[in-house]
């Protein structure tokens, strides 16, 4: 696995103490426990999201994780499985030009709950159809040279689609699907579209509609009282 | 045709063949979105019943319809076939472009898979605004169309002729 | 040449005939003039029974499909990438687009996530107004479904029912919210506004058409043999294979999966005040999903006829700061639309706009079955399949 060297380790949230958020269900740390018996090593990291665990595996893990998730834990329903790039979202107005309206996100690379080794990670939520509030959220990190893992599908049927997703937009490999081919864009589509770093043209060329005779955004505004919420972003 | 498309046609000729197209408009429904529903509405809902109009919604195929409606999303997926379809229709042939998505890419103006706007691809005559359009919206798109074919040269469109699109509303 | 050389035909030794020699030249005869080999059917992308822009290419053998193959993205939006460069309030009107059905329904997920980072709850009349309207909307779609499937199998008249009670209820959510289609009503810590004056009395006269046209649709639908002959036994859905392709709601519990994310979920809105009951059916064919969505119907004019007996008093927001900054964390909040499991992972970085969303919608589940749901069927049942799983093509391509 490589490192990106620029990156700041992350905090594990999980260890943010008196955050009634961050404690776990009853069942997701039930769950929680059966993993860590089944997997034991393969668990590099758990934090909890809002009740949910959510549990970061070896990538090499990551089919025997399902195995384990629909075997011995009954999660036999698929959520989805889908991508997540932590690089930090490029900003448009470095220049004080062009987009504006994009919100502003942290220029710095930081990782969610469970944290990440790097820029790319694939994450999915199973569950179960025959217990109450029964789901687990799971992570892998995928190296930035190596975007290699291996796929669902012979676990969870469902993992088709998803995974032809998840190649799609980011270009994740996932090794023994049947076919990787384009789900939602033409075939002559080039580009991983849900990367940071892939830019949407349109806003380039064109301010956002929003802008052209309006007030300042309100980010920029100065906080008023506490009032009801109001759409500022949409006035037009 | 040979009359119509040369234009020599006598005015009297001219008029009932106006009053004919007006009334028996055959429209190839193109829907794709939110606006299909809305479209729906207008077309088989009761309420609506855009059929007393003299449109008549189910053509079974592109080369019976005058009148083209694109209600909704148009991706750069679906492009080459609305394109497609659009050519195989005979002339005269009207389109309508119901909601913003189909007028200019609405919402997903800054997507990377949407179409800005159905008008480049295929000329547009009615520009119905709405997100989506009200039934009755699109209604009066088709009336100001048919109130349009009523006052127009049968011969304009074999010379290449371009009239401003009608914005609804 | 004389006639006396000539055998006279009872002396004719008996030849054995083999009759299977003979049939078998007879078949081959009817194979040649019947064989049509595999050939490829293009369905869609525009096609009446798709409701939308789905495209399958089917492979057939006479009037059997060999292979379906699905081909998706036609309404395909990249709403994961515009939810990025949108702030909170502004992608309540974007996510209202995906399943443009039940927009209301859409919303409240995304509003819950956000909510749930921020701290903040709703108060009870809010998350009354909320169900409410959720409810709504689900009877909005399944209505327009009882319709729908009647055209599909080639009874019209259901359709125009369909309409007319869909309008009924637009008419309440429009009086409501504003809008038609796209309420954007949920605001992140409420609801924008009241009840019109009326508009109780309204809602429950008008549940009573909904129960009443049930009853209506079960006569005129249900109780229909053609119908029942098109969708028996057609496409059915073996439980295990639902869940392990993620379909969910009224497809998986037409199954016989008693899983209904109101009740089994995390604690959302206010279905646990309420007296319900959740449907399923055993036999998971098409017929199954129309009966499930009938009762569930009903089910849901009920529910709404409860909240109104018990709408609590009180403010519609919580104290939310003007500006909409929600806190560093991740979540993930999924709830029971009409058409099945809607969910999203928000993650947020303390911005004004989330840092991804993953939008896990119903249909792109649903439908992910049908290369498997689709081999070996006749081409009409193809229609009877498409038109039972119900499916909005912005929820599958989103």
């Amino acid at each position: 696995m490589v490192e990106t060297p620029t990156e700041t380790p992350a905090e594990p949230p999980a260890e943010v103490p008196a955050d009634p958020k961050t404690e776990l269900r009853e069942q997701a740390a039930d769950a929680l426990a059966r993993l860590q018996a089944e997997l034991g090593d393969a668990i590099v990291e758990h934090g909890a999201a809002y009740g949910d665990v959510v549990v970061r595996v070896d990538r090499e893990a990551w089919r025997i994780t399902a195995q384990v998730c629909k075997q011995k834990l009954d999660c036999d329903y698929l959520s989805f499985i889908a991508g997540i790039d932590w690089m930090p979202t490029p900003a448009v107005t470095e220049d004080g030009s062009g987009d504006t309206s994009t919100p502003a996100q942290p220029k710095e690379q930081t990782y969610g709950v469970a944290g990440s080794e790097g820029r790319y990670q694939l994450f999915a939520v199973v569950m179960s159809t025959r217990r109450k509030s029964w789901r687990v959220i799971l992570k892998t990190d995928l190296p930035d040279d190596d975007l290699h893992v291996e796929s669902w599908v012979p676990v969870y049927a469902g993992a088709d689609w998803h995974e032809r997703e998840a190649w799609e937009m980011y270009g994740f490999v996932f090794d023994g699907h049947p076919s990787l081919r384009h789900l939602y864009l033409p075939s002559e589509f080039e580009g991983h579209p849900l990367r940071k770093d892939y830019p949407l043209l349109a806003r380039e060329v064109k301010p956002w509609p929003g802008l052209v005779d309006v007030e300042p955004m309100p980010g920029e505004a100065a906080d008023d009282e506490a009032a009801p919420a109001l759409d500022g972003g949409e006035t037009a | 045709m040979g009359l119509v498309s040369s234009g020599k046609a006598p005015k009297p000729l001219q008029h009932l063949l106006n009053y004919s197209r007006k009334y028996s408009l055959w429209m190839l429904q193109w829907g794709l979105a939110c606006c299909a529903i809305e479209m729906g509405a207008a077309l088989a809902g009761p309420r609506y019943d855009v059929m007393r109009l003299g449109v008549i919604p189910f053509p079974a195929s592109p080369r019976q319809a005058d009148l083209i409606v694109i209600s909704g999303t148009v991706t750069d997926k679906m492009a080459p076939a609305i394109k497609r379809l659009y050519e195989q229709m005979p002339d005269p042939k009207y389109v309508i472009s119901m909601g913003s998505c189909a007028n200019c890419g609405g919402p997903y103006w800054d997507s990377y898979s949407v179409t800005k706007g159905v008008d480049q691809i295929i000329p547009v005559d009615v520009y119905v605004p709405g997100c989506p359009p009200r039934p009755e919206a699109f209604i009066q798109g088709i009336v100001l169309l048919q109130q349009r074919i009523m006052s127009e040269d049968p011969a304009e469109r074999w010379r290449g002729v371009t009239r401003e699109p009608i914005v609804v509303g | 040449m004389t006639t006396t050389d000539l055998p006279s035909p009872g002396d004719l030794p008996e030849i054995a005939v083999d009759p299977a020699a003979f049939r078998h030249l007879a078949d081959a005869q009817v194979a040649v003039e019947l064989d049509t080999g595999d050939m490829v059917l293009n369905i869609g992308p525009q096609h009446p029974a798709t409701h939308g822009t789905l495209r399958l290419v089917v492979r057939l053998d006479g009037e059997r499909v060999v292979s379906a193959d699905p081909v998706i993205g036609y309404m395909h939006r990249g709403y994961e990438k515009l939810t990025e460069f949108r702030t909170y309030p502004q992608i309540t009107t974007l996510i209202n687009r995906i399943d443009w059905l039940s927009s209301f329904a859409n919303e409240v997920p995304f509003i819950a996530a956000a909510e749930h980072l921020m701290g903040i709850e709703a108060p009870p009349r809010a998350q009354y107004l909320r169900t409410i309207l959720t409810e709504l909307s689900r009877i909005a779609t399944f209505v327009l479904f009882l319709g729908e499937m009647g055209l599909q199998v080639g009874a019209i008249t259901p359709a125009f029912y369909g309409f007319r009670d869909r309008e009924y209820v637009l008419n309440l959510i429009e009086a409501v919210t504003g809008g038609r289609f796209h309420p954007n009503f949920n605001r992140i810590g409420g609801i924008k506004d009241d009840l019109p004056w009326g508009w109780i009395s309204e809602c429950k006269s008008v549940m009573q058409k909904v129960l009443a046209s049930c009853d209506e649709f079960d006569d005129l639908v249900v109780g229909n043999p053609i119908f029942q002959k098109r969708t028996r036994s057609i496409g059915i859905i073996p439980q295990e294979l639902g869940a392990a392709y993620g379909v969910s709601g009224s497809n998986l519990r037409a199954s016989g999966v008693d899983w209904d994310l109101r009740r089994d979920g995390p604690d959302y809105l206010v279905y646990n005040d309420l007296d319900w009951k959740v449907w399923t059916h055993p036999d998971g064919d098409s017929f199954s999903r129309y009966w499930v969505r009938l009762q569930e119907t009903r089910e849901s004019a009920r529910m709404v006829l409860q909240m109104l007996e018990q709408l609590p008093s009180g403010p519609l927001m919580a104290k939310v700061p003007r500006i909409i900054k929600v806190p560093e964390g991740e979540v993930f909040v999924n709830t029971e639309n009409p058409l099945g499991e809607m969910g999203y992972y928000v993650i947020s970085k303390g911005a004004t706009g989330p840092f991804r969303t993953k939008i896990r919608s119903a249909s792109f589940s649903n439908v992910s079955l049908l290369p498997w749901l689709l081999r070996g069927v006749y081409v009409p049942d193809i229609v009877t399949i498409l038109a039972s799983l119900y499916f909005i093509l912005g929820d599958i391509d989103r």
